[in-house]
């Protein structure tokens, strides 16, 4: 086996590998993370989107206008 | 004062560059990564708006990206929170491109630009508003946007005055016209965020009528709509905020079977809920236009956003609302939110007055005479050269009215989704062939799709029933109006099946070797009107340079290449080793 194939053997293995552990940790985050806050908002009621039918009007109050320069600086 | 826009990271990747209050270059990346609607990181956009102007990174004032990431970042959490532990499946395969590219744009940019200066983020449905109002031609106008979701916003208006935009109210995700159109694209078997225009096309076949359409009714129980406009998706027929997948079982059914198989016959039924799915998007789109204006009480209207692209609405606007004068920038999708992001920054932000005003849409790359000689010579490629412009004109004019199809390759590359004449593919349409020849020989495309006429916009009004004077969007191919009725024989190629046309109108100014031409056919055939379709094959993006033309051409059934002052028959050159068929995909 030339050095290269080995290379690519070692490159194809440690990619797999951090593709598993990404994973683990992304279910344990999921689970843990966003698993309890799930079940803390169902305790108080909270609703994270705007799901449900009503009588009113749907718009929602905006307000966008220019803003001070610093607040473009953010990402958020 | 250079700014440069970049939008990436959600579809169709673009940059922008502003120099001095006016747009100077704009393109979208997969125009030169041969990638539709790329997502990546625009590199090569980017390195062309900095070439064209023959500027580096350190010249640029400003950067502007098109959204607020973290924003955003807090509505795909929400949605993971609100359907725990439905959306794991999503969580794992999202989770690291946010944490690896989309959390990380100011290190990306820094990095890959190596850039040391500003960055500033633009709310992206204030990206969509700027990108509109801050080059129209309106010192005030009300001001729409309709997309399928910036960072919480789908639909937003507000009003634009001067420098000066505010947006007012809006409705959030997941209630969304914009993604109930692309759920419904899915379920009839296309690709989301590519195929919404072709459900658009399909929906004539269907029937328009709203009191036997069985689906109209239908799919009033999918979308709660207030007389103000104001819209409620009713989430048991959605799955898109929780999974990869966007109709629900519930949709399936109240749909009367399966999601259509790729490629599989189109039936009936099929054709009918397109054509359900077109009027609901109407009779909403109409009941928020017609709020905004009793809001706004502004007769001029600017809109922006994927929606906005939906041509066979626009063309109803001004005959079904209030408004007067309308306008709609070419790019009006995310990949267009860059022109809004580089004005909003020099016109709002800093304060500088407006002098820019969208006049044509070519912005992207050009070649001069030289270039496309050195490569034609370079790649032995036989040609023969023009003597002068009314010689290309009157040869050009011929071929068409031979019934050849030509490639034609002029000026700068269009701003947006459609060829202008500067990469189109030009057929007479008196020719009743023409649409089968295209479709098969050059576009491969599913057979209920039109094709487009261009006009000269003095001629216009003679053959189409549009508004008087012709609205400048209609220069985008942004507006369908009927033929007249007397023409539908008589132009058979471009009269979709419910007789009408998405028809581009061009102004002499705009590209005097185009308008002649459409003119001098029109001398021999007594019809000034040509067919124009972009300049690519299904599934691959719209060529860029002299090479993509070339390799276009003689991959497909294209007879001749006019390309700047040179004319290239297929014939007489070898045919490539490529074949356009094996490409003919989405």
């Amino acid at each position: 086996m030339s050095f290269k194939a080995f290379k690519k053997g070692m490159h194809n293995f440690t990619t797999n590998i951090s593709i598993i552990i990404n994973t683990i940790l992304l279910i344990i985050v999921y689970f843990i993370g966003v698993g309890i806050t799930f079940i803390f908002a169902k305790m108080v009621g909270k609703h994270f989107l705007d799901m449900k039918l009503s009588k009113g009007s749907y718009w929602k109050t905006l307000n966008l206008k220019k803003k001070p320069m610093v607040s473009y600086y953010r990402q958020f | 004062m250079y700014i440069l826009g970049i939008s990436c990271y959600y579809h169709d990747s673009s940059a922008a560059l502003l120099k001095d209050g006016k747009i100077v270059a704009a393109a979208e990346e997969e125009r030169f990564s041969r990638k539709k609607h790329d997502t990546t990181f625009p590199d090569l956009a980017i390195k062309y708006c900095l070439e064209s102007q023959g500027i580096t990174i350190d010249d640029v004032d400003y950067v502007g990206f098109y959204e607020k990431p973290f924003i955003k970042f807090e509505r795909v959490l929400s949605q993971h929170l609100e359907c725990f532990p439905l959306s794991l499946k999503v969580f794992l395969s999202s989770t690291p491109s946010w944490i690896n590219e989309k959390l990380r744009v100011v290190s990306k940019i820094k990095k890959s630009l190596k850039y040391k200066g500003d960055i500033l983020f633009i709310d992206h449905h204030m990206g969509h508003a700027a990108s509109s109002f801050l080059v129209s031609p309106f010192k005030k106008a009300a001001i729409v946007t309709v997309d399928g979701v910036g960072e919480w916003t789908t639909t937003s208006y507000g009003i634009g005055e001067g420098n000066d935009i505010r947006l007012l109210k809006d409705i959030q995700f997941p209630n969304s016209i914009g993604l109930l159109y692309s759920t419904i694209t899915a379920y009839l078997g296309f690709t989301v965020n590519n195929s919404e225009y072709k459900v658009m096309g399909l929906a004539p076949y269907g029937n328009m009528d709203r009191k036997t359409n069985p689906w109209y009714n239908k799919l009033f129980k999918v979308v709660d709509v207030k007389d103000d406009g104001s819209y409620r998706l009713n989430m048991k027929y959605f799955k898109f905020h929780w999974a990869d997948r966007m109709p629900s079982h519930a949709m399936c059914s109240l749909l009367g079977g399966p999601i259509r198989k790729p490629e599989s016959e189109v039936d009936q039924r099929h054709k009918d809920i397109a054509a359900a799915l077109q009027m609901v998007t109407e009779d909403i789109m109409t009941k928020i236009l017609n709020h905004v204006h009793k809001e706004t009480k502004c007769n001029n209207l600017v809109m922006a956003g994927g929606v906005a692209l939906n041509s066979v609405y626009n063309g109803k606007i001004l005959k079904n609302t209030p408004f007067k004068k309308i306008w709609i920038q070419p790019a009006a999708g995310d990949g267009g939110t860059v022109i809004g992001v580089v004005h909003y920054i020099y016109n709002t932000i800093l304060g500088n007055k407006r002098t820019y005003q969208m006049t044509d849409a070519n912005l992207g790359p050009k070649y001069n005479t030289e270039q496309i000689q050195t490569f034609l010579d370079k790649n032995n490629i036989k040609y023969t050269t023009f003597k002068n412009d009314n010689e290309l004109v009157k040869t050009s004019a011929k071929l068409c009215h031979e019934n050849h199809v030509i490639g034609w390759f002029q000026d700068g590359m269009e701003w947006g989704p459609r060829a202008l004449g500067c990469r189109s593919i030009l057929a007479s349409p008196c020719n009743p062939k023409a649409k089968e020849l295209l479709n098969t020989k050059v576009k491969h495309r599913e057979k209920f799709r039109p094709f487009a006429p261009v006009v000269c916009d003095d001629d216009a009004a003679k053959y189409f029933d549009c508004d008087k004077p012709v609205p400048e969007p209609t220069d985008y191919m942004l507006m369908v109006y009927p033929v007249f009725k007397k023409w539908h024989k008589k132009i058979p190629s471009v009269t979709h099946v419910d007789g009408s046309g998405r028809l581009q109108t061009i102004r002499k100014h705009q590209n005097p070797r185009y308008y002649n031409t459409i003119k001098e056919f029109g001398k021999l055939s007594k019809i000034p009107i040509l067919i124009n379709t972009s300049f690519n094959i299904r599934g691959e993006p719209i060529v860029c340079t002299p090479h993509d033309a070339y390799k276009c051409m003689m991959g497909t059934g294209i007879d001749y290449l006019v390309m700047d002052k040179f004319l290239i028959k297929r014939s007489e050159n070898p045919k490539d080793m490529w074949d356009s068929e094996k490409y003919a995909i989405d």
